[in-house]
């Protein structure tokens, strides 16, 4: 009877550690699926990011490259026309000259113009670079939660881990876009004209 | 030639390039830059501004925090302030209207629409 009776407690021993065990494996598994599907998430929010960036930079860079391309057309025709003008001015032409020098200041105020283009085209650089920014946040993130995730598998304590860095301190808005807007200016100034 | 003097508060060394060049063409001369809110009200105690241009998100003080430590200052409780940002989510909107910006741009803006809002705010 008293074997009986220790072999029954041996075997709760043995059910208790088994128990105590699959406890540890539970606590592990939801330590380790949570940054898992976190990760798992900004992964792909991290690749949309870089997308978006890449695809507004091109865009951004063509339309710089197109207004350049206007400029230098309009300053060859702009020394063409001083050679015309020499020529005539040899020639007592004069009010051609005049002629050409209204147009060929036509042309250099049109310059001036697209070079202000090409200095608006530049605010893609301070929306792409917030764009970085949230992708890199969440690549940090990433590091984090992988950083755990190998702890466990190591069988460290979470609150024994050492912090991972973070290279620089970011503000941007996770929203920023070169082309589409939340709520556009008119709206906005609708907003303010009611205030 | 215009006599405001400006304060352009803007994280990116980009963008004050550009608010500045754009200002410049709008006839706006006398324009001084500052990185953050933190260094914007740093400028602010030693030098007088009739005209203050943020951004919102910025390291160390952000756009909104700095425009409500103005407002809460009696000095600065009628100081035309324009915001221009790249948030363009109506609640962000709201929520600047509520801190007392007197006009907001989203980023990217036109050389036009930053004279144009000077213009309406200064008017009142």
């Amino acid at each position: 009877m008293s074997e009986v009776l220790n072999l029954q407690d041996k075997i709760k021993n043995e059910l208790l550690d088994i128990s105590g065990t699959i406890s540890e494996i539970v606590d592990s598994y939801k330590q380790l699926h949570s940054p898992l599907v976190e990760t798992q998430k900004n992964v792909p929010k991290a690749t949309e990011q870089l997308d978006k960036i890449a695809e507004q930079t091109a865009a951004a860079t063509h339309r710089m490259l197109d207004t350049a391309e206007l400029i230098t057309q309009r300053e060859d025709e702009v020394i063409a026309g001083l050679n015309i003008i020499k020529e005539k001015i040899n020639n007592k032409n004069y009010d051609e000259v005049i002629e050409l020098c209204d147009d060929l200041a036509l042309k250099a105020s049109d310059n001036n113009n697209d070079a202000f283009v090409i200095m608006d085209a530049l605010q893609f650089q301070d929306i792409t670079s917030q764009q970085i920014d949230h992708a890199v946040v969440l690549l940090e993130e990433l590091e984090k939660k992988l950083h755990r995730i190998l702890a466990v598998l190591n069988g460290e304590d979470n609150k024994d881990l050492p912090e991972v860095s973070v290279s620089k301190k970011r503000a941007f808005d996770p929203h920023a876009d070169l082309f589409t807007n939340k709520t556009n200016q008119h709206d906005i100034d609708s907003l303010f004209s009611k205030k | 030639m215009s006599d405001l003097k400006i304060l352009a508060v803007d994280d990116s060394p980009t963008m004050r390039r550009i608010i500045l060049n754009t200002l410049k063409r709008a006839g706006f001369t006398d324009v001084v830059e500052a990185v953050d809110g933190k260094d914007a009200l740093a400028k602010m105690e030693v030098d007088t501004f009739n005209f203050v241009i943020t951004d919102w998100n910025m390291p160390e003080m952000d756009g909104l925090t700095f425009v409500t430590t103005l407002r809460e200052k009696d000095q600065y409780k009628t100081l035309p302030i324009l915001m221009v940002t790249t948030r363009s989510v109506k609640d962000d909107i709201l929520e600047a209207m509520k801190a007392g910006v007197n006009n907001y741009i989203v980023k990217p803006f036109t050389p036009e629409t930053l004279k144009e809002k000077i213009d309406q705010v200064l008017a009142g």
